[in-house]
């Protein structure tokens, strides 16, 4: 009976998960694998160009001090965006989920989201503009302040931050608006009537139920994050050069597929460790 | 209760103060769509011939038009097939299961530069051709999953037991979707369909590589001006679409009730 | 949409006299793969041609050589003219990507300069594989209104008066190529690249940002980003025409030299409307009217003759003392750009 019945949720299970999964593989992870197998290889096997497979391209990343140097920094920039992100986004959707009613709540849900729909590099050129000397911050400080200041955050890391975690903050306010919103308002008057205090009904019954959405978003934004390499080129000027960007230049600036592909695969490995690592943390603390 | 009211107070400013951040690019790009300077220098000369560049400008407009309807389309097909999944997710134990949903990390984690151009080396070698299917294909693809994370995360949050329940009483697994599950994550599957749509709509290397020479999209088009650098035409169209957008939102925010279930 | 179906009609119509004047004309599409805004694209240019023997030209773009190839690699029968730099053509020959053009039904093809339509990159094997367009330098802009006397070498690119206030392109290649030209040597076949590391080494200090496109340079220059930067001779040419007050400076050390030349893919199927477009693309009459609004130097000897005397090109170019001064860049092996950009990427890396 058992058997029978787990067999019918298997085929349940089959036919609603294969169509994304079979249109994923032929879409993504077949030319990946391909990607990944041009990784081991000595050159992009085009033409009559001669190949042969090895670790080589892997073992560059080992040899040469500065693909760690980059990796290590672009680790620590998705950190910092992600941090901002939350703390900045988290607070934003508690506000939007618990204390704004009706009709309100979903205009201004939407409202958030919008930005995220205008196009990437119109966004960080119009913060080019915003940042740079001369520009609008400049002005607008000059305009209102009695002495003379000159603000040119352009071309810098401060840049980079803000403006990807402008990009991002979409992200975790959406996915901790979600989880929020779930969260049931008797729970919490239940708490406050009993006497508790205001931040043990936050630590104690808001962020533990919120916590899969935080996650959620706190990962959309970690992962792609690191691989950046738009934001920083166009932002980051002389600083702006990350792991994502030296991908990049293998593909754009030389014909080495592999290396790039040998690179981004690490990228890859060392952000699925990461995850690994730290999701029975944090599902402790669910 | 006073406290109450200041902190509720406070709480509403704050979200005013973000929606302001997150809005300062966009008014400039507005704004400077309005710049006479093409090299968008301050300060503004007010100027209304970037619009009428742009209603003359038949690249633009025929490529804006394509991402349109290639980023519904790709929001309807990755939206159904990414709730499905998520729900199966949710709902059966299974082996392989970690390893299926880690598997949705790579098409987000690696850049996309080396995805697309994967996609394009795949596709080319199993013949098939450029057009508005393959870009489909990839946008659909890259797309998915954001849907499952999202609709996943909505489902956390969820009481299986509810489901048992409808079970219990006799509805069939379709009818049990269908009236207890699917309204009950309705707006996770809305903030989906959201990031569908922002992934499609901004997706530039897929769109770029497959898509027919002559018919391209926006972001496309913004991409391959960067090397001259793309004049404020380019803030115009992009100020019209977001005006558009944010016109059928508040619409769709009056008369749907979405975003909410009370 | 109705734009289009005006454009439609009159092409129509114009096609209808012209068949009926000289007999059969065959309409073709033929797809042309170059940078976007790069003259083949121009409107006028597109809807000229069209009018003149029928044909429809369709644009795809690229943003880097290696995408060129890659775009030339997958998508055999796709394009009909493509634009490589002749540093790249004998690659995209060897990989068979592109074949010999027959120019005998070229007839602007006599009139290109003998240096430039005889240049042995395009003319492998002695066959023309590449029709010479145009060509350019790559050297660098200077702010006039706030740096005087106008510098004559590039030396003042390490300028400390300038720390801070230099802008670059990130790019390996063209980044050694001018250390090179500071350091004395031959940007073709640079013997002491430690040297050049050097070179390099104390030039990061005094960039302040890196361009990437003609707009970024044009912005920057605007805002006081920078007040020098490498720029290419064309750009400067357009940047000028704007109203910036852009110097271009050809240094006494030199400058890079680069050479652009349109090909036929060899799985093209409209090689002969190809070559009517190639044709189109080299006569005088198109480019007086592309140089108008800014375009590097004609290959075609008529053409640049044609010019007017205060024009930049003319004016930079023609001056034989320059000319003289510059060095050609030549085909790259895979080898020296991937040692190339490794030298770069540390550069910066530690620079971080």
């Amino acid at each position: 009976m058992s058997s029978t019945l787990a067999r019918r949720d298997g085929l349940r299970a089959a036919t609603m998960i294969s169509p994304a999964y079979i249109w994923l593989t032929v879409a993504v992870f077949l030319p990946l694998a391909a990607m990944l197998f041009f990784s081991f290889l000595s050159e992009a096997p085009f033409g009559d160009r001669e190949w042969f497979v090895t670790a080589a391209n892997y073992m560059e990343f080992f040899e040469k001090g500065f693909y760690l140097k980059l990796l290590v920094r672009s680790l620590t920039l998705g950190l910092v965006v992600t941090g901002f992100c939350i703390l900045i986004g988290f607070p934003c959707a508690f506000v939007l989920a618990k204390t704004i009613k009706g009709r309100w709540r979903e205009a201004l849900f939407l409202l958030v989201i919008l930005p995220f729909w205008s196009n990437s590099l119109v966004r960080i050129f119009s913060w080019a503009i915003v940042l740079r000397g001369n520009g609008v911050i400049d002005s607008v400080l000059d305009l209102i302040l009695p002495f003379e200041v000159s603000v040119n955050l352009m071309f810098s890391y401060p840049a980079i931050v803000i403006g990807l975690v402008h990009s991002y903050l979409p992200y975790v306010i959406l996915t901790s608006y979600l989880a929020l919103q779930a969260i049931d308002d008797n729970l919490i008057d239940a708490a406050r009537s009993m006497g508790a205090p205001r931040r043990m009904i936050l630590w104690r019954i808001i962020i533990p139920l919120a916590l899969p959405g935080l996650i959620a978003g706190a990962v959309l934004i970690f992962v792609p994050v690191v691989g950046s390499f738009m934001e920083p080129r166009i932002l980051g000027g002389r600083s702006g050069t990350f792991f994502g960007t030296v991908i990049e230049d293998q593909f754009v600036a030389v014909f080495n597929w592999p290396l790039g592909a040998a690179l981004s695969f690490i990228l890859l490995g060392v952000v699925l460790l990461i995850l690994a690592v730290s999701s029975p943390v944090l599902r402790r603390a669910q | 209760m006073a406290m109450g009211r200041f902190l509720e107070r406070l709480g509403r400013v704050y979200l005013g103060v973000v929606l302001a951040f997150l809005y300062v690019p966009i008014l400039v790009m507005a704004v400077m769509s309005f710049n006479q300077s093409e090299f968008y220098q301050l300060p503004i000369r007010f100027t209304t011939g970037w619009y009428e560049k742009l209603w003359n400008n038949s690249e633009i407009l025929n490529a804006a038009w394509s991402s349109v309807w290639i980023a519904c389309t790709t929001t309807v097909i990755a939206t159904t097939l990414g709730t499905a999944a998520a729900i199966a997710f949710f709902r059966y134990e299974f082996r392989g299961k970690v390893i299926l949903q880690a598997l949705l990390f790579p098409p987000i984690a690696i850049p996309w530069l080396i995805t697309g151009t994967a996609m394009l080396i795949f596709f080319f070698s199993i013949g098939l051709g450029r057009g508005a299917p393959a870009v489909i294909i990839g946008h659909v693809a890259l797309a998915l999953p954001y849907v499952i994370v999202v609709v996943t995360a909505r489902l956390r949050t969820f009481d299986p037991q509810l489901e048992e329940a409808a079970r219990s009483l006799g509805a069939s697994s379709w009818e049990v979707t269908r009236s207890v599950t699917l309204p009950w994550i309705a707006s996770g599957i809305i903030a989906g369909a959201l990031f569908a749509f922002a992934v499609s709509f901004d997706q530039f290397v897929v769109s770029y590589f497959l898509a027919e020479p002559g018919d391209s999209t926006l972001p496309v088009v913004i991409y391959t001006a960067i090397r001259k650098g793309f004049t404020p035409e380019i803030n115009a169209i992009s100020t019209i679409i977001i005006v558009i957008s944010m016109s059928l939102m508040l619409l769709a925010a009056r008369y749907a009730n979405f975003g909410g279930e009370r | 949409m109705s734009i289009n179906a005006k454009w439609t009609g009159c092409a129509a119509l114009a096609t209808l006299v012209l068949g009926m004047g000289v007999g059969a004309v065959h309409a073709d599409e033929i797809r042309v793969l170059n940078w976007k805004g790069y003259g083949t694209d121009s409107d006028w240019a597109v809807a000229e041609f069209k009018e003149k023997t029928g044909h429809t030209v369709v644009h795809d773009y690229f943003n880097s050589e290696q995408e060129m190839l890659t775009k030339l690699r997958t998508n055999p029968g796709a394009y009909d003219v493509v634009l490589i730099n002749s540093a790249f053509t004998g690659q995209a020959l060897e990989e068979g990507l592109i074949s010999p053009i027959d120019t005998s039904d070229i007839s602007n093809f006599a009139d290109l300069a003998p240096n430039l339509g005889g240049n042995p990159e395009l003319n492998v094997g002695g066959k023309v594989n590449g029709v010479a367009w145009v060509w350019g330098l790559t050297s660098f802009g200077v702010n006039k209104d706030e740096v005087s006397p106008l510098p004559t070498s590039i030396q003042v690119l390490w300028d400390d008066q300038y720390t801070g206030k230099v802008g670059w392109r990130d790019d390996a290649l063209e980044s050694v190529q001018f250390a090179a030209l500071a350091t004395g040597q031959n940007i073709n076949d640079v013997k002491d690249l430690d040297a050049v590391k050097s070179k390099l080494e104390t030039l990061l200090p005094q960039i302040k940002t890196f361009w990437s496109s003609e707009n970024d340079w044009n912005q920057f220059f605007a805002a006081g980003d920078f007040l020098m930067a490498p720029y290419w001779s064309g750009s400067a040419g357009r940047s000028i025409a704007k109203g910036l007050p852009v110097a271009f400076v050809v240094p006494e050390e030199g400058a890079i030299g680069w050479l652009d030349g349109l090909s036929i893919p060899a799985t093209s199927e409209n090689r002969e409307a190809a070559r009517e477009f190639i044709n189109y693309m080299i006569d005088p009459q198109f480019y007086v009217k592309w140089a108008e609004s800014g375009a590097p130097a004609s290959a075609n000897a008529k053409a640049a003759a044609a010019l007017p005397a205060d024009d930049f090109n003319r004016a930079t170019l023609g001056d034989p003392a320059v000319v003289a001064r510059v060095q050609f860049m030549q085909p790259v092996s895979d080898e020296t750009r991937k040692t190339y950009l490794e030298l770069w990427q540390e550069l910066k890396a530690n620079a971080q």
